[in-house]
């Protein structure tokens, strides 16, 4: 791009454009993260044509659907743990519903909802049921899911299953295609060995290496799993064992994007081609690393409660490298 | 003895026969104990208390939850586990053959604990 489109973006409002390309793939990871600390507040960005733009989510209304053109958008939310009844949070099917009228105030109805797990907070057939009930009134023309340890519970995820693994293998792992982006949902809450995190397996991934290797180098691959692939914080089990087996699979591919749940909060990490993100919880917040005796839920006062919730919007531009990913707290 | 003599002597064997029995109690809470007795660990904080006890052969464990999250009891290798414990909720086994005996919650695999049954 040369300095005088540079300048004209800049005065044309455009809040970044790339300043630092280091690995020559047009993106600028630094723009990106720093879009990504914004989003706590609300922001919008996109990438388009390698410039990244934000939007303030407050004034979207004043710019025209050209202007926010992606061509796929989902949203993840996470962590619903219905069932859950404690101070850190007495009514989190509130709090889901408000995470569902969000993703229904959106500019545009994000295509599908990925739920990255705990969906239950006790595998119980009602609290399954809950769930399913709030996210009939979403907005969106699909859902996927992966289970959490919660999902899993005493049945070695059999319900689980039965409710939504149609067209997955194993504990419920599978692939599917949209827009011409690669989704992966693993399942890293199963087997889990006393003094472990979480845990892939063999069987899956044997499947996964399987899946990904006739997939063009640019396809966009996105991963997601409850549990972070990455290690996150060890000490509070917060990090699977065998994901770097997983990412391995993945290390040629111009762009690859891991979404995950498990720790009740926002983390991101950039990785040579690889962005890692972990969404809010819709229910409750839990501590960061380190900062508490154990990583349960956390109260804070009352008012605070839906700053520290949210739910994660995901944009793709075909053709370019990174994905948008903006974070929306429910108030 | 004269009465006063009598009623110290009464004193002091009521303060001993409290002792004992104080002693008793406070053995079984550290595991010293003997067959049929339960002796309790608590959930709690993402941890067990105490980790480590130490039983005789025919003691129950009584493990409850006092956490504001679900927690399984299960050993390392399958020989007991729990359902999923919600706060309140208590698991129990007897353990009859000595030996040792480490275990960890399923859902918080880096919770973990040890029963020694003597």
């Amino acid at each position: 791009m040369s300095e005088s489109d540079r300048r004209t973006l800049a005065l044309a409002g455009a809040k970044d454009v790339i300043q630092y390309d280091h690995n020559h793939d047009g993106i600028d990871r630094r723009g990106f993260l720093k879009c990504m600390a914004w989003a706590g507040a609300g922001a919008y960005c996109v990438m388009q044509a390698g410039v990244m733009k934000s939007f303030a989510l407050g004034g979207l209304g004043g710019h025209n659907k050209e202007e926010l053109k992606s061509e796929l958008s989902f949203v993840q939310i996470s962590d619903s743990h219905v069932g859950f009844s404690k101070p850190a949070n007495p009514d989190v099917v509130a709090t889901l519903q408000a995470a569902i009228d969000k993703i229904n105030a959106l500019p545009a109805a994000p295509e599908f909802l990925l739920h990255t797990g705990d969906i239950s907070h006790l595998s119980k057939a009602n609290e399954f049921d809950t769930v399913d009930q709030l996210l009939k009134s979403a907005k969106v023309k699909d859902a996927f899911f992966v289970p959490g340890e919660h999902d899993v519970l005493n049945d070695d995820g059999k319900q689980y299953r039965e409710r939504y693994g149609k067209n997955t293998q194993g504990s419920g792992w599978y692939s599917f295609d949209k827009s011409g982006v690669h989704f992966i949902g693993l399942v890293n809450v199963m087997n889990l060995k006393a003094g472990g995190l979480g845990s892939l397996g063999n069987e899956q991934l044997e499947w996964m290496e399987d899946d990904v290797k006739h997939l063009s180098k640019s396809t966009p691959i996105i991963v997601f799993a409850h549990i972070p692939l990455w290690s996150v914080y060890p000490e509070w089990g917060w990090g699977t064992e065998d994901s770097a087996r997983a990412l391995g699979y993945l290390k040629n591919f111009g762009s690859v994007t891991v979404l995950n749940g498990h720790i009740h909060q926002i983390m991101q990490k950039v990785e040579g081609n690889v962005t890692f993100h972990t969404a809010m919880s819709t229910a409750f917040p839990q501590p960061k690393p380190g900062t508490a005796p154990s990583p349960g839920p956390m109260k804070v006062p009352d008012n605070e409660l839906r700053t520290v919730l949210g739910i994660t919007d995901v944009n793709f531009v075909q053709g370019k490298h990174a994905l948008a990913v903006t974070d929306q707290t429910l108030a | 003895m004269n009465r006063k003599s009598k009623f110290c002597l009464v004193m002091w064997g009521m303060l001993l026969a409290l002792q004992l029995v104080a002693d008793a109690q406070t053995a079984q809470g550290a595991g010293q104990d003997s067959k049929g007795a339960t002796v309790d660990v608590k959930v709690d904080n993402f941890s067990f208390s105490p980790a480590t006890i130490t039983i005789a052969a025919g003691t129950t464990v009584k493990w409850t939850n006092r956490d504001d999250i679900p927690h399984t009891i299960v050993n390392d290798d399958q020989k007991f586990a729990s359902k999923a414990l919600d706060t309140d909720e208590s698991y129990s086994y007897t353990f009859t053959k000595p030996g040792t005996y480490p275990y960890f919650c399923s859902i918080h695999p880096k919770m973990t604990g040890k029963v020694i049954v003597q």
